[in-house]
């Protein structure tokens, strides 16, 4: 305490000169009970304070200070109220400065005002991070890690203290030393300071421990988180990770022997950790610029998806990795809509590893294309940059990417981010309308190209050819037509014989008089054409219309036959022989046509 | 039943036609062809034997043949090109998408150089990260057209905002082109033969193993190309010859460009053609088309192929593309006499040709003196000597070919296609002899380099289609339709023979079929750069210890580290770590290797003035001592010692390397100079206290690859360090040490670090299962 004296005499005179608001509010820490977390790679501060009101009217906040030499690694502040019975009441902060006093202070609004001598008990967290540094920085693989921790043994505050304690966890029982300010007792892993009583405002006194840490000391150097909306049901997320051993840096040489025999050789480097993404992600990937990192697995919990992580070699102090890490996500979870109004509601960042420390985040929230009036509501501050546009599948002007970046992150940080935008309902058609168009205009040039004749010159051969093989396309349907006459007629004689219908019979025949001359009058100018073009083909033509006139004659033959029997002048075994041989005779000149056709 | 045909009927259809052929060739011989694409109609067509009703009901483009023809084609032809691209991805589906093996990875990387620094820039790179401290002009010596297709595919991609990365253009760019082959061996093959045997030759060549193992998804290299290019340009080359437009030609020669542009090969393209009309003239088959079509082509092609920078000057001065010339001089010459002998009397004429034989002669006589002044021909008869050289003679791909792998690779095409060839000769026309002089010279090339069955399994894939076209063709017609004219029942075959051949063909066609998955799916579809092992239980191990040790090299080295190893991993290192290496598989420099290979080969003192001079940070070996894989560094030792001894003949003998008995071993009883030389020290420190199998008879420091219990336990290095093993030991890396300024001191201290407990035993280094390693594909880089 005689130590302190002139310090504490110079903040009394400089609080009392400089900062009349303070000492005019008349707050005073009544009890402090300070917890010092130094089992991970963190610094995790809390405070149990409590405050009481011994000035003549009542406050409406009261300030939060950081001590100077440790500003630079607050990753996080926060503070709440702890009423009787409801554990809760964040407050909220807003930073402010006191002149004449070096270090970062924060003005905490109370939410209700404190009464004249009213008691109210406040709970503070902070967590630095990069403040444990390795002592000595440089290790073998067999050495462990060593770090100090540099601190203030009290509160730092704006208000004097009547009483405190503080307590400091440690990450292993090896201590090599620490400050023995008021006699601290040291049992296991923790070592408790105080009670001090009657701190003066402001007052700072080294905290100094040195002791083995062989948690991993990971830091994420930068990562970028990119969200990709479609509002066809899809929420893409991927996130590109720097990966850095912060600790003690292996020096000398890695063996591989010693690390896969000893337990605890290598006991501050990394081999995994574990990310946990959303219960409902799929198609996780993990690979970075050479590919799949195949030493990863993945466990679908009830509640969550967990990754185990396992980077391509085990990380010592010093070494580095990059990775990227991806998966998707169903959007009816995160997106929620009313009429063309969207709200995009994501983690601006996500879990990493435990008690994880991001130096540099960059957001990247693709909306979809033909977005507007977009409003972002961090929950907090967060630097904007100037919007991007993102083009990918099917995209004619581009998706607005929102971006932002934000220094120095923990744990704490995993807070939701809601986006609001506009969004017309029409626009999710121009995507299918594209690829419509696009085939729609393909085959259409096809068709165009096909349909159409782009050669400069003629070829009158070819053209031949062409009409040709038109032609005789034109007397193969027709031949086939006039074989299926023969049928027809065929059928008729074979109802003329169960119904001897004669007049049905007479009407079929002269129909297949009629159609037969139709069609043969047709085929006959088909094979003038034919000549006309010089074909060889119109012989064969006529060598078909000759055959036919046989069948003709044939069938002309078994209709009257019938007739014969039907009238009774043959006998049935006589007409059935008949038949027969027409029927060969008919069946021989049908091939022989079918064949010429072929040859066509 | 004929209304609407039921599987059967399709399946005939599909036989008859596809397979009997339907192609109009202009051949006369072949006017069955022509009646097969008949006896399509005359089955769909109703009423031909009389029964049933009409059918109406197909709509009018069904009914035509030619509309069924188109159709059929275009399916069979479009399932080709399917079955092409997917039985490539074995890989990618086991694996992942990822490039292959060694030369690839440099493509990727110049190919990635391209898409982000554009072409000029790439054209003018000077690569300052291999062949340290020589570096490499990339742009002048490599063909880019492997790397502009890439590049050219994922710019119209990009621009159509499809936005695929490189390395997926680059891995899937060889099964795209295997499709794209089968398309060009299927016009070829018709402009051959017929449609039918073209469709086979593309369903042939669509799933050969001799072509998969060069373009299977990941593998990005040159052939998978350039076997497109040359199947397309020999399509068009037939075309000009049978049409003697220029329009094909000038298609042939843009087609040889690009040929040119992608792969070396290009010379067997500029041999092949001349060779065909030097035939053609020798046949008397010289025709007006032929003149047109080599003149234009050797005139075009020759301008083209000079725009490549690696080619430049070559086709004009190297012994490789004068025959190209002399035939076209020939041709010139040959085509004037036949104008001159139109115009002269017969007397004159004579007179004439004499007096130009014995130009000609002299002409010949004075190139021949002024080259051998020029020495062009001692260096056309030292290319021999370059089979002798090791470095050559080191790469498997290079040894001459064995019976077995023309099988492997061929199947039972290897020995169809020598039926196909005895049709095309049997009935020879101009393009015939192409196919012929194609088969005989591929044949040739094939047997003496493993690596060029690639040229021989396309022309095998046509002739075989060929013969079993025509076998089709003869056996399975329409029964129906040829069986009627009795006369024409062929030499009396019944149906019952007919369907025993047919039988048989297809029971030879499904075993191909069933060969070349198994072949592609076993043989041919490991990245080589990611490895697997299969546990009893049939799960699977990956062993990815490569890209572990490449990785680690990346994020934790200098930027400008330089890293030696050998020259296979030089890609490698340059493409997944992006650091500086000495030598790489470009190996232009022979003696830059001998020298690595003499630090490798030394002991380490010598070694490390070596790596001193050469300004060396890390060493790379591979050592598969510990997992069983064969194709490590210490297998390939031998080709160091030799290498570097024909530089250096003084320093490294390779009988020191042997036992007195003249074996090679790595136990106690090895020659000294191994066991204590730098790449047995490297592979070995602190091996020899390990005990690799736990519970096996086996003493610590076993080497599983080549079961011994190494000779040397005690390594100690002096100018060196561990700086990096991967997992399973497959990569080691170690850090060369800067002099040391305190010499004896450094010593002391370096003693006092306590010694290891062995108390606590964390990992077992059990490896569980054995490791069916595939070392197949190591065999054919064992250097």
């Amino acid at each position: 305490m005689t130590r302190q004296s002139p310090l504490l005499a110079t903040c009394l005179l400089l609080v009392a000169a400089l900062n009349l608001e303070v000492s005019a509010n008349g707050l005073v820490n009544e009890e402090v009970k300070r917890t010092v977390d130094l089992s991970t790679h963190l610094a995790k501060i809390t405070a149990e304070i409590v405050l009481s009101n011994q000035g003549h009217s009542a406050v409406q906040s009261f300030i939060l200070a950081v001590e100077e030499d440790l500003t630079p690694h607050l990753a996080y502040i926060g503070a709440s109220v702890k009423g009787d019975e409801e554990e809760d009441g964040t407050l909220e902060l807003q930073q402010t400065t006191i002149p004449g006093q070096s270090g970062h202070f924060y003005k905490v609004q109370l939410p209700s005002s404190l009464a004249a001598g009213a008691q109210l008990k406040a709970k503070v967290e902070m967590t630095f991070s990069h403040v444990l540094r390795p002592f000595p920085t440089h290790v073998t693989q067999a050495e462990r890690q060593l770090v100090v921790f540099q601190g203030n043994h009290y509160l730092y505050s704006p208000y004097p203290t009547r009483s405190q304690t503080t307590r400091v966890r440690l990450a292993s029982k090896t201590v090599e030393s620490y400050t023995k300010l008021g006699n601290p007792s040291k049992n296991d892993e923790i070592i408790e300071y105080g009670p001090f009583r009657d701190v003066a405002p402001f007052s700072e006194d080294t905290m100094k421990i040195h002791y083995e840490n062989n948690t991993p000391f990971l830091t994420i150097s930068s990562i970028t988180r990119t969200i990709e909306v479609s509002h066809w049901g899809n929420i893409a997320v991927e996130e590109t990770i720097d990966l850095r051993h912060t600790g003690a840096v292996l020096k000398g040489p890695f063996s591989r022997y010693d690390y896969q025999r000893q337990s605890d050789s290598g006991i501050s480097s990394v081999k995994s950790f574990k990310t946990i993404l959303p219960a409902s992600a799929q198609d996780v990937y993990y690979r970075d610029e050479i590919g799949n990192i195949s030493t990863s697995h993945l466990q679908v919990l009830d509640d969550s998806v967990e990754v185990e992580v396992r980077p391509r070699f085990p990380l010592f102090g010093g070494w580095k990795t990059h990775y990227i890490i991806g998966y998707n996500l169903p959007s009816y979870e995160y997106l929620y809509t009313l009429g063309d109004q969207y709200a995009l509601k994501m983690r601006l960042v996500d879990h990493v590893y435990d008690d994880q420390v991001i130096d540099f985040l960059t957001v990247k929230i693709i909306l979809p294309e033909g977005a507007r009036n977009i409003h972002v509501d961090t929950p907090y501050k967060i630097d904007r940059m100037p919007n991007q546009l993102h083009y990918t599948y099917l995209d004619t002007f581009g998706r607005p990417v929102l971006v932002a970046t934000k220094n120095n992150l923990v744990e704490h940080h995993i807070q939701d981010v809601v986006v609001h935008y506009n969004f017309n309902k029409i626009l999710m058609l121009q995507e299918p309308l594209l690829v419509v168009g696009a085939f729609y205009i393909l085959f259409f040039t096809v068709i165009i190209y096909v349909r159409l004749d782009f050669a400069i010159t003629k070829d009158p051969a070819a053209e031949v050819r062409m009409k040709v093989a038109s032609i005789t396309e034109q007397v193969l349907t027709l031949v086939n037509k006039r074989l299926g006459l023969y049928r027809h007629m065929d059928e008729v004689v074979n109802r003329y014989k169960q119904s001897r219908d004669t007049g049905a019979l007479n009407s079929g025949r002269k129909t297949l008089e009629a159609d037969h001359r139709a069609l043969t009058n047709e085929i006959s100018s088909l094979q003038a054409r034919l000549k006309a073009e010089g074909s060889d083909l119109a012989d064969k033509v006529g060598e078909v219309q000759k055959l036919d006139g046989q069948v003709k004659e044939l069938v002309c033959r078994s209709c009257q036959e019938a007739e014969r029997l039907v009238a009774g002048k043959v006998k049935k075994e006589a007409y059935i022989e008949s038949e027969k041989t027409l029927t060969g005779k008919r069946q021989e000149l049908v091939s022989r046509i079918d064949s010429l056709l072929d040859a066509l | 039943m004929k209304s609407s045909p039921n599987k059967g009927v399709l399946l005939q259809y599909w036989l008859s036609g596809a397979l009997g052929g339907w192609g109009g060739t202009s051949d006369g011989k072949h006017k069955a062809s022509t009646n097969a694409g008949g006896s399509v109609h005359g089955n769909s067509r109703p009423g031909a034997a009389g029964g049933g009703g009409g059918k109406v009901g197909l709509s009018g483009g069904l009914t035509q043949p030619a509309g069924w023809q188109s159709l059929l084609s275009f399916s069979i032809l479009f399932l080709a090109c399917l079955a092409g691209f997917s039985s490539r991805l074995f890989a990618v589906i086991r694996f992942e998408s990822i490039i292959h093996e060694f030369d690839p990875w440099f493509n990727y990387r110049s190919t990635h150089h391209l898409t982000t620094n554009g072409f000029y820039e790439f054209l003018n790179w000077f690569d300052e990260r291999a062949w340290y401290p020589l570096g490499r002009i990339v742009g002048g010596t490599v063909y880019p057209g492997l790397m502009v297709t890439a590049g050219l595919i994922h710019y119209v991609l990009n621009l159509l905002h499809i936005t695929v990365h490189i390395r997926d253009v680059c891995v899937f760019l060889a099964p795209v082109f295997s499709g794209l082959t089968a398309i060009s061996t299927f016009l070829l093959t018709r402009e051959l033969w017929n449609q039918g045997a073209g469709l086979l030759a593309a369903c042939f060549i669509a799933i050969v193993p001799g072509y998969i193992s060069r373009s299977v998804a990941g593998s990005f290299d040159n052939e998978g190309i350039a076997i497109f290019a040359l199947q397309f340009t020999y399509y068009l080359w037939v075309k000009s010859v049978k049409t003697g437009s220029v329009f094909w030609t000038i298609g042939c020669c843009l087609s040889y460009f690009y040929m040119v542009s992608a792969w070396g090969g290009y010379v067997f393209i500029i041999n092949l053609i001349p060779l065909h009309v030097f035939v053609l003239l020798l046949m008397q088959r010289y025709s007006r088309r032929v003149y047109i079509a080599y003149s234009t082509f050797y005139i075009v092609g020759l301008v083209l192929s000079m725009q490549i920078p690696f080619v430049g000057f070559q086709p004009i001065r190297t012994s490789e593309h004068m025959a190209a010339a002399g035939v076209f001089a020939l041709l010139q010459a040959y085509a004037f006499l036949q104008y001159l002998k139109d115009r002269l009397t017969r007397q004159e004429f004579q007179t004439l040709f004499f007096l130009g034989v014995s130009l000609a002669a002299g002409m010949v006589f004075l190139t021949v003196i002024y080259l051998t002044y020029t020495g062009l021909y001692v260096r056309l008869l030292t290319c021999y000597a370059k089979i002798h050289i090791p470095i050559i003679a080191s790469v498997s791909e290079h040894q001459p070919t064995t019976w077995v792998s023309f099988f492997f690779d061929l199947h039972i095409l290897v020995c169809t296609f020598p039926a196909g060839l005895w049709f095309c000769i049997k009935n020879i026309n101009d393009e015939r002899v192409f196919v012929a002089l194609y088969a005989i010279s591929a044949v040739y090339f094939a047997g003496v380099m493993v690596r060029l069955m690639l040229t021989l399994t396309p022309v095998v894939c046509m002739l075989s289609a060929v013969a079993f076209s025509s076998v089709f063709e003869h056996y399975m017609g329409d029964d129906t339709k040829r069986e009627k004219p009795p006369e024409k029942a062929e030499e009396g075959l019944g149906p019952n023979i007919k369907s025993i051949v047919t039988m048989l063909m297809l029971m030879l066609l499904m075993m191909f079929a069933v060969h070349c998955t198994w072949v592609t799916s076993n043989a041919y579809s490991s990245p080589s750069v990611v490895l697997a092992s299969y546990n009893h239980d049939g799960t699977r191990n990956i062993l990815d210890d490569f890209r572990e040790a490449y990785y680690w090299l990346r994020q934790n080295t200098d930027e400008h580290a330089r890293v030696m190893s050998w020259w296979d991993y030089g890609y490698q290192i340059a493409g997944m770590a992006n650091r500086t290496t000495l030598v790489d598989n470009n190996t232009w420099n022979n003696s830059h290797i001998a020298l690595v290979g003499k630090a490798m080969s030394s002991n380490e003192s010598a070694a490390y003035q070596i790596m001193r001079s050469l300004d060396v940070d890390y060493v790379l070996i591979i050592f598969g001592g510990v997992i069983g894989y064969s194709g490590d560094d210490i297998n390939k030792f031998l080709w160091m010692v030799r290498i570097a001894e024909g530089e250096h003949p003084k320093d490294i003998r390779e009988s020191d390397y042997f036992t007195p008995q003249g074996e090679f071993r790595v136990d106690k009883a090895g020659s000294p100079t191994l066991l204590n030389c730098l790449m047995y020290k490297m592979s070995y420190y602190r091996f020899g206290e390990m005990q690799v199998r736990r519970g096996a008879l086996t003493p610590p420091g076993f080497d599983r690859t080549r079961n011994a219990e190494i000779g040397n336990k005690d390594i100690k290095f002096k100018h060196l360090e561990e700086a990096f093993t991967s997992e399973h030991w497959l990569v080691r890396i170690y850090k060369v040490k800067k002099l040391d300024n305190r010499e004896p001191l450094d010593h002391k201290l370096r003693s006092v670090v306590p010694k290891q407990k062995y108390t606590s035993k964390k990992v077992p280094l059990m490896l569980g299962g054995e490791f069916a390693l595939q070392v197949w594909r190591d065999s054919f880089r064992f250097s």
